[in-house]
């Protein structure tokens, strides 16, 4: 979707939207935020995930001899434009798996940006016979988007590319314990619930709004009628379902004030998001229009993950015809399934070295929408063929308005709940706490 | 740092590797036999079976707007993917509402009235008067007639209230037809509509069992039975009280069994229990005689659907499942497979080679495989817990498998072998692998083969502890295994708990013994008839009543 429509009617227009396919084109008012010195300029957050751990040797930076004085290894060399915006953290655990149910990947992803062990239980079994239920607990992005997220129109936007395993392992993003988010996989869905209505008046758009309200406070009036007379377990389905009701129209009073960058991208091609060959204009057209999201002020946070973990995925245009799951078994010394490996993670690199590359083109203030974004990426496990949960390949990039980055860190058995608390800070919400408290410190030490 | 444990070095890990990819279900939960009680119920002592609500699955949705409005355009495409449970989508306990849900719940509500509408609102929602009342009064017409239909039962009289204020307020300030979308609209998200509720205020017998009114019944009997909504004859048995008697409800289930919508509902049922979602997206190597395998996975879904719909509705039994020895081809599968296909369209081919039933269904071997070579290991896990829900034990705890390297050259029997002669694996894996070596004769394509790398392929496997005698020991190949399979009481009984499960939406527990234990009898007495196994489902007492909830008297 850097086939931008060049519409000189819409580029020169700010956007004003509200959920649910909905959007009117404003005049330009020359007093929204463009240039207004000091002015301050919405934070994002993205989470990224991708599974089955990494090439260690490929993936930790080379020739370290300070935290500041390191080189990109293999994988990394699409970022190194933007070397100065990364932070690698290394020596942090994701020590929330060391006890709880679940198999080793099931824990690893459901504790990952929840901080949480995984809830005891039957629903899901993995191959190997280990059970357990959803991660018990919110996951950092939608505690943060509680903060920064109100008052845009979609709270938190879950984006996957063949992330189809609709259980345990295929969940990173949750509102809460038991509560997981589905991504969306289909780019013309994301298309369409971000950018649909574009182009509605005001008029159009205010009595949309009046109409909504009256159906949702109806709608809104029959849970009553209903949760009396249901089991304490199926009151607390409805009282979530009603909720998330509220919320719905509580957001279609949110308005988004775009940027000049803020242009409805073309309607995307019809793409099968089960196809292995569809996954790269996925994976692109995904990020590019969470780019524009940003820039129109749509969402401020999201959460990306290529497939899930444990899969059998290939990356034909790669010409790595390995399954995911089964190459991330063998060793290194196996050249072949290496090289895969080197491939796949560099391509995730130039994912997120393209998505950067995009929030840097949008102009914000004296600076660009880059500079107010933060993108935390992990992993379910640090090697596949080992299912360590130490060191843990994370990787921050962005986040310069509190990080201090451009650098390599190396902790020494460091809580990953304790990133999880400096993201939330970084993110100008205050914590020293995240997830399962007894194993939080505080923030990582160093990190601002 | 936690260390490593590499007791098992590099033998269980490659198998892991493949074991590890599926989720599983959970066993069947061990029955107790019914014991009878004087209020005409046979499980009457103990917890009740539970009926939460059930959110409508994607497919319940589509067709309950086709049913209610001739809306065929399948408005929950954009719906999120369900959460699954032991294969199934319908699972009451992680189906629930999540914010992207709620949300195109209303989208598809605006597209969907909104199409109602412009399709005319006069045969929607005739009025013959011209005033604001008159109008209003017509208003609360629809609001009772389409309302009852949408509800699945009639409105309370505070429900038609407020509907009818809704109506009222819209056709006043804009227009009789904005008021017929807008109330559509918030019928349609209303949790009356998008749950099924099995609850009305009873009084509670002493046994617990709550019987289920008969629209509550109504709409149990269609969603399992048909996927959808009440239809007209079944509102109409509704209507008149005729759902009360077991043979009344029999009657109305053996004629929803006839419908078409039954034939979606089977193979809704298939594609959960062979989860052959699977097939989507089934990655392959090219194959000589066929230029483009992209989307191949669904010709082998369509082939193997065809089979099972054939089995169910034409043979009809247990024994055919695994004995019925038809292959359906289309043209592409047919250059795949060595078959003659016509040029569109599938057909059936009654003498493939090494044809035996499912066991042998080409796409069933191309799911349970890699994309270059067959999958023991996959297909081993597919018998025990699919078809004979066993539970793969968990490894011990703190196992951390670490991963061989691979030894090139080796046949894929040679291959996995090594990895059930570890005596730290050997324990779990020489139940998996014993079956799955049995299916070597079927390559990732599903095609039949005697030869793997110039070498004759032996098909022996061993079936161990699956709890019947009768099942266990030695084969060679798929024909024996399918053989000792189709008159397994294990299977049979395997099969009526995943009915059950689908049924019910939610994992058998303890309170379900008895009413399982009923069906899986019936079933069993019917020769393994499966159109009797769902009949004897509908009429489970878990089916029937409900246990006493808070707002009871």
């Amino acid at each position: 979707m850097n086939r931008v429509r060049k519409n000189p009617e819409l580029t020169r227009r700010h956007f004003l939207r509200a959920v649910g396919g909905a959007a009117v084109a404003l005049p330009l008012l020359s007093s929204l935020r463009a240039g207004a010195a000091g002015e301050e300029f919405p934070k994002r957050l993205v989470l990224m995930y991708t599974p089955n751990g990494v090439v260690p040797d490929s993936w930790w930076p080379r020739n370290v001899t300070s935290e500041s004085s390191w080189d990109l290894n293999t994988i990394h060399q699409p970022l190194a434009p933007f070397k100065d915006r990364l932070l690698f953290l290394g020596g942090v655990d994701l020590k929330v798996t060391d006890v709880g149910p679940g198999g080793l990947h099931q824990k690893g992803i459901g504790g990952l940006f929840t901080g949480q062990q995984l809830q005891s239980g039957d629903l899901f079994v993995d191959g190997c016979g280990q059970r357990a239920g959803w991660a018990n607990g919110i996951s950092v992005d939608q505690q943060i988007a509680k903060t920064i997220g109100i008052g845009t129109p979609i709270t938190s936007l879950e984006l996957g590319v063949r992330a189809t395993e609709n259980d345990v392992q295929g969940r990173i993003a949750y509102a809460g314990p038991g509560a997981p988010l589905p991504p969306m996989n289909d780019p013309s869905e994301v298309f369409q619930r971000l950018f649909s209505g574009f182009g509605q008046n005001t008029d159009q758009l205010a009595e949309l709004r009046a109409r909504r309200r009256s159906v949702l406070d109806t709608v809104q009036a029959q849970f009553k009628s209903v949760s009396g007379r249901v089991s304490s377990a199926d009151r607390q389905k409805l009282d979530a379902h009603l909720t998330l009701v509220r919320d719905l129209e509580n957001r279609m009073t949110a308005t988004s004030n775009g940027s000049s960058a803020c242009v409805a991208p073309a309607v995307p091609a019809t793409l099968d998001p089960n196809s292995e060959d569809d996954m790269p204009v996925i994976a692109g057209l995904h990020l590019d229009m969470l780019a524009t999201a940003f820039a129109c002020d749509l969402t401020r946070v999201a959460s990306f993950q290529i497939s899930t973990s444990l899969n059998h995925i290939r990356y034909p245009w790669l010409d790595s015809l390995g399954e995911g799951h089964a190459l991330s078994h063998m060793g290194p010394s196996d050249s072949n399934a290496f090289r895969e490996l080197v491939a796949r993670q560099t391509w995730h690199s130039q994912m997120l070295a393209n998505f950067l590359t995009r929030l840097s083109q949008i102009p914000e203030g004296s600076g660009t929408v880059l500079d107010n974004t933060l993108v935390l990426w992990g992993n379910e496990v640090a090697e596949g063929n080992t299912h360590a949960h130490e060191n843990i390949p994370f990787l921050t990039a962005g986040g310069g308005w509190h990080f201090r980055t451009g650098r390599s860190l190396q902790y020494t058995s460091a809580s990953h709940n304790d990133l999880l608390v400096s993201v939330l800070n970084a993110m100008g919400v205050a914590a020293t706490s995240f997830g399962q408290a007894d194993l939080c410190g505080g923030p990582l030490p160093n990190l601002v | 740092m936690r260390p490593v444990l590499r007791l098992l070095g590099p033998a269980c890990a490659l198998l892991l590797a493949a074991a590890c990819s599926s989720n599983a279900p959970s066993g069947a939960s061990d029955p107790s036999p019914p014991s009878g009680g004087d209020d005409g119920l046979v499980c009457s002592a103990g917890e009740r079976p539970a009926a939460p609500l059930a959110l409508l699955t994607r497919r319940q949705y589509d067709a309950t707007i086709s049913d209610l409005l001739g809306d065929n355009s399948q408005p929950s495409s954009s719906f999120p993917a369900e959460n699954q449970v032991a294969g199934f989508n319908n699972n009451t306990e992680v189906h629930i509402a999540n914010p992207l849900l709620v949300e195109q719940f209303m989208n598809a509500a605006e597209g969907i009235s909104a199409r109602a509408v412009a399709a005319g609102v006069d045969q929607l929602a005739p009025c013959a008067g011209t005033s604001t009342a008159e109008r209003a009064q017509c208003g609360a017409t629809f609001v009772a007639s389409f309302g009852k239909r949408a509800f699945r039962r009639p409105l309370t009289t505070d429900e038609a209230q407020a509907f009818n204020t809704l109506f009222a307020g819209m056709n006043a300030t804009r227009s009789y037809a904005t008021a017929v979308e807008l109330t559509i609209q918030a019928l349609l998200q209303s949790p009356q509509f998008l749950y099924r509720v099995d609850s009305t205020r009873a009084a509670t017998p002493e046994t617990g069992a709550v019987p289920l009114d008969a629209y509550q019944l109504a709409s149990r009997l269609s969603y399992f039975l048909t996927g959808s909504m009440p239809d007209q004859p079944l509102f109409g048995a509704a209507d008149a009280g005729e759902l009360s008697s077991p043979a009344e409800i029999e009657t109305q289930a053996r004629r929803l069994l006839e419908t078409g919508r039954a034939r979606s509902m089977v193979r809704d049922f298939n594609q959960q229990w062979l989860q052959l979602e699977q097939l989507s997206g089934l990655a392959r190597n090219s194959v000589q005689g066929v230029s483009d395998v992209k989307g191949i996975g669904d010709d082998y879904r369509e082939s193997l659907l065809q089979f099972m719909d054939q089995t169910f509705w034409e043979h009809g039994d247990l024994k055919s499942l695994f004995l019925s020895p038809s292959t359906f081809v289309n043209a592409r599968l047919g250059s795949v497979l060595g078959l003659s296909a016509p040029a569109t369209g599938f057909a059936s081919v009654s003498d493939a080679p090494g044809s035996v039933g499912l066991l042998s269904q080409p796409g069933l071997m191309a799911m349970l495989a890699h994309s270059d070579q067959s999958g023991p290991v996959q297909r081993g896990v597919f018998v025990r817990q699919r078809l004979l829900c066993l539970e793969v034990p968990p490894p011990p705890p703190g196992l951390n498998p670490v991963a061989p390297d691979p030894a090139p050259g080796l046949t894929t029997r040679e291959r996995f072998r090594v990895h059930t002669e570890a005596p730290a694996c050997s324990g779990c894996h020489k139940l998996i692998d014993g079956t799955g070596f049995g299916f070597e004769k079927y390559d990732e394509f599903g095609r039949y083969r005697t030869q793997e790398n110039g070498r004759p392929v032996d098909a022996s496997g061993e079936m161990l502890a699956s709890g019947e005698a009768a099942v266990d020991g030695p084969f060679d190949g798929v024909q024996e295994l399918s053989t000792r399979l189709a008159s397994s009481e294990r299977v049979e009984r395997c099969l009526a708990t995943n009915w059950y499960r689908y049924a019910m939406g939610r994992v058998e527990t303890e309170a379900d013994g008895c009413s399982l234990r009923e069906v899986e009898q019936k079933f069993a007495a019917s020769g393994g008839q499966f159109k009797e196994l769902l009949v004897a489902v509908a009429l489970s007492e878990a089916f029937r009543y409900r246990p006493a909830l808070p707002g009871d008297m």
